[in-house]
C-alpha cells in the first residue's frame, strides 16, 4: 500500500513538474490512499435538521482498527435512549466484501445482517452506508473538469461516473484540496442527473501526517434536510485491544 | 419490602450518583374486537434499569412495576446480577435472561430462560422471557466463546391463569380436579440444570453448538381418570402437572449468501412426554418420545423493505399413532417492515402460520417516533382459525384464540 502511494505521489509530482495536472484517477487515488491511522477512537454526534429547523441528535462511541487487510469497526449507540447500548460491528475486507452484525439489547443477541444495504440511509440521516465508507477509485471513472479556489483552498474538480449503471448516484463531483488530498466539497446527483446532496467539510484535525475529518455536513437539497457529523475526543493510533471487535464487546458495550 | 428497597436504592443513587439509570414508562391498552368488546388489557408500566460498577466488576438490576385499574401493583425483578470481567473470562451471577439461537420468535435452542406466556406469545421480546437465577461463565478464545450455565433451582414457564383470556386447559365432558402436589421441583443439587454452548462469529458464518440437561419448562399433564359403573363410564379426571427431565443437543448458524442472510437452528430433545389416547380413546395417557425441532430462515431486502421468513418443524421420532399431536408440526413465520420519514415511522407485519391446522396469528403494527425516545405504536392481533375445523377438534395453537382478536395501542417513553 505504501509503495503504491509513493509511486502515485511521484507520478503526480513528475506530472506537475512537466506542467501536466494529475488525472482524475490519480487525484481520487491519492485521496483514497491518504495516510490513515491504524486505530481510531472517537465520539460521534450526528445532528439531523429538517427544513423547520427541528433537530434530532444521535450519539455514538466508535472504535476502528486495522488488522492486516481487515478493517474492524465497533459502534456503540448512546442516544437517543430507546436505542442506547445497541451496538453495530463491521468487518471490511480488502476484496470489498463485508460482514456486519447488530446487537439489540432488547433481543439480547447478536444478529448477522446483510451488508448488501449500502444504499440505505444510516439512522435516518442524509448519509447512506456507502457515503460513510471508502469507495474504491476503481468503482468509478474519473476526469478532471477544472480547478477552483473555495474559501482560500485551491482545489481540483473531479467528476466521477459509476461503472455500475444501477448505482444510486448518476455522478458525483468532488473538490479536492491540492496540497492535502482531502475532499472539501462533494456533490451527489440522482438518477435523473439532478443535484441531490452536497457534502461540505467543516473542520478537520491533523495528527502528524494523518488528517481526520472532524466535522462534515451533508445537505439534501431536494428535501431541505441536513445532517452534521461531528467527531470529538478523537484519538488516533491508540492501543485498542484486539478483542474490542468481538461478540463479547458487542454485548458488553462500554461497561 | 420490595417497594421500600427500591425507594432506598433510588434515593441513595440520586444522592450519590453512583448508578446509571435508564428504562421506560409505557401505557398499553388492548381492546378485544369480538363479543362485548371488552378491554383485554389496560396497563401502565415503569421499567427501570440500574447499572454501575468500576473496572472489572459491574452490576445491573431491572425492576418493573405494572399497574392496572382495579388491581394491586405488580412488581417484577426480571434481572439482577453481578458481572466480573477477567482477561478472557466473564462471570455473571444472579437472576438473568439468557438468550441463545439464531431463530426469531421461536424457542429451539433458546431454552435456557423459560417463557412468560401469560399473554400467549404477544409480549415484547424482553418481557416474554423470565429471568433465572444462574451462574454463567464465558471463556473467550479469539472470536469464539465457550459458555457454561449452571442453574441451581428450576424455574418453570409462566402460563396464563384460568381467569385469563389466554388460559388453555384440557377439556373433558366430566368434572376436572387439578392436583399441583407434584408440580414444584425441590431445590436440590440433583435437580439443578446445566447448559453449555460453543459459539463463534467468523467471517462468512456464525455458529453455535449447544447441549443441556434440563427440566421441561412446560409441564406434562398427568391425567388420572375415574370410571364408574358397568360398563365403566368416565366420571371424573384429575390433572396433575409435572415437569420432566430433558436432554438436549443442538446448534445454529447464520451466513450471508448473495445479499441475503440464511439462518438455521435445530435441536434433538430426548425424553419428552407427549399426550396420547388410551385404549378407550380418551386423551389421558403420556408416551415418552424424542423429537427433533429445527428451522430454516432467510432475511432479505427488496428496495428499502426488509423481509424475514422461517420454516419450523417439530418431528416426533418413532411416532406412535396414539399420540394426540401429529408426527410433524409445521409452522411458517413471516416478517416484513419498512421505515418512512427518516426512520420515524415504521410499518411492520409479522405472522405465524400453522400449516397443519391452517391457523395463524397476524400482527400488523404502525409505530411513530413523536420525539427521540417517545414512541406511539398501534397494532392488531388477528387470530385465524380454519373454518372447516369441526367443533371439538383441535383448531391449532393460534386458531384456539380465534375469539381474542385485538386492537391495541402502546405509548412509550424511554429515558
Amino acid at each position: 500500500m505504501k509503495n503504491f502511494r509513493l509511486i502515485s505521489t511521484i507520478l503526480i509530482l513528475v506530472g506537475t513538474l512537466l506542467g501536466q495536472p494529475p488525472s482524475g484517477l490519480e487525484i481520487i487515488e491519492n485521496t483514497y490512499n491518504r495516510p490513515t491511522s491504524k486505530t481510531l477512537e472517537a465520539n460521534l454526534s450526528m445532528i439531523l435538521e429538517n427544513s423547520r429547523g427541528d433537530q434530532r441528535v444521535r450519539e455514538i462511541k466508535q472504535f476502528t482498527k486495522e488488522f492486516g487487510g481487515v478493517e474492524k469497526k465497533l459502534m456503540v449507540f448512546l442516544k437517543p435512549n430507546d436505542i442506547k447500548n445497541t451496538t453495530f460491528m463491521n468487518w471490511s475486507f480488502e476484496d470489498g466484501s463485508e460482514d456486519q452484525w447488530i446487537y439489540l439489547p432488547a433481543l439480547k443477541k447478536v444478529k448477522r445482517i446483510s451488508s448488501d444495504s449500502n444504499s440505505d440511509y444510516f439512522m435516518g440521516s442524509d448519509f447512506t452506508y456507502d457515503d460513510l465508507g471508502d469507495r474504491h477509485p476503481s468503482e468509478d471513472t474519473h476526469k478532471v473538469t477544472g480547478e477552483a479556489t473555495i474559501d482560500g483552498h485551491e482545489c481540483y474538480v473531479v467528476e466521477s461516473i459509476p461503472v455500475d449503471e444501477e448505482y444510486m448516484y448518476s455522478k458525483t463531483i468532488t473538490w479536492v484540496i491540492k496540497d492535502k488530498w482531502i475532499g472539501y466539497k462533494k456533490e451527489f446527483y440522482d438518477e435523473d442527473e439532478a443535484l441531490l446532496k452536497q457534502l461540505s467539510l467543516v473542520n478537520y484535525a491533523e495528527h502528524g501526517e494523518i488528517i481526520v475529518l472532524t466535522e462534515v455536513k451533508m445537505n439534501n437539497v431536494q428535501n431541505d434536510h441536513s445532517t452534521i457529523m461531528r467527531l470529538s475526543d478523537v484519538e488516533v493510533n491508540k492501543d485498542i485491544a484486539d478483542n474490542m471487535f468481538t461478540e463479547r464487546m458487542m454485548k458488553r458495550g462500554l461497561r | 419490602m420490595f417497594k421500600r428497597l427500591l425507594i432506598i436504592t433510588l434515593v441513595y443513587s440520586s444522592l450519590f450518583g453512583q448508578v446509571e439509570f435508564g428504562g421506560y414508562v409505557r401505557s398499553y391498552v388492548g381492546l378485544r374486537t369480538g363479543g362485548d368488546q371488552e378491554y383485554a388489557i389496560i396497563q401502565n408500566t415503569l421499567d427501570l434499569t440500574l447499572e454501575g460498577g468500576s473496572g472489572s466488576v459491574s452490576y445491573f438490576a431491572n425492576p418493573t412495576i405494572y399497574q392496572s385499574p382495579g388491581s394491586e401493583l405488580d412488581f417484577d425483578l426480571s434481572e439482577i446480577y453481578l458481572d466480573m470481567y477477567f482477561n478472557n473470562t466473564d462471570i455473571r451471577i444472579g437472576r438473568q435472561q439468557i438468550i441463545w439461537g439464531k431463530g426469531d420468535g421461536v424457542f429451539i435452542t433458546d431454552i435456557v430462560s423459560p417463557k412468560d406466556l401469560s399473554e400467549f406469545l404477544l409480549a415484547d421480546f424482553d418481557e416474554i422471557r423470565t429471568g433465572i437465577t444462574a451462574l454463567k461463565l464465558n471463556q473467550y478464545i479469539g472470536d469464539q466463546t465457550f459458555e457454561f450455565v449452571y442453574i441451581p433451582t428450576f424455574t418453570a414457564s409462566v402460563f396464563a391463569d384460568t381467569s385469563s383470556i389466554w388460559s388453555r386447559t384440557p377439556t373433558f365432558p366430566v368434572p376436572i380436579t387439578t392436583d399441583y402436589s407434584e408440580k414444584d421441583i425441590p431445590a436440590t443439587l440433583e435437580n439443578s440444570e446445566v447448559f453449555a454452548k460453543f459459539s463463534g462469529i467468523l467471517p462468512f458464518m456464525d455458529y453455535e453448538i449447544m447441549a443441556g440437561y434440563m427440566w421441561d419448562d412446560d409441564p406434562s399433564m398427568h391425567i388420572t381418570p375415574t370410571f364408574y359403573g358397568s360398563p365403566p363410564a368416565l366420571t371424573e379426571v384429575t390433572l396433575a402437572p409435572q415437569h420432566h427431565r430433558l436432554s438436549v443437543g443442538g446448534g445454529s448458524f447464520s451466513t450471508e449468501l448473495a445479499g441475503m442472510v440464511l439462518r438455521g437452528e435445530g435441536a434433538y430433545y430426548q425424553g419428552k412426554q407427549f399426550l396420547a389416547l388410551n385404549a378407550m380413546s380418551y386423551p389421558i395417557d403420556l408416551i415418552e418420545k424424542d423429537y427433533f425441532h429445527y428451522l430454516l430462515g432467510l432475511d432479505f431486502s427488496i428496495g428499502s423493505t426488509r423481509f424475514s421468513t422461517q420454516f419450523i418443524q417439530q418431528a416426533i421420532m418413532g411416532y406412535d399413532d396414539m399420540i394426540v399431536q401429529e408426527d410433524a408440526m409445521n409452522t411458517l413465520t413471516f416478517l416484513t417492515n419498512r421505515t418512512f420519514l427518516r426512520e420515524t415511522l415504521t410499518a411492520q407485519l409479522f405472522a405465524y402460520v400453522g400449516l397443519n391446522k391452517s391457523d395463524a396469528l397476524i400482527r400488523p403494527t404502525l409505530s411513530y417516533d413523536l420525539a427521540d425516545g417517545f414512541e406511539i405504536l398501534g397494532g392488531a392481533n388477528i387470530f385465524v382459525k380454519d373454518a372447516d375445523i369441526a367443533d371439538g377438534d383441535d383448531p391449532g395453537q393460534f386458531g384456539y384464540y380465534d375469539d381474542n382478536d385485538m386492537l391495541y395501542m402502546k405509548v412509550k417513553y424511554s429515558f
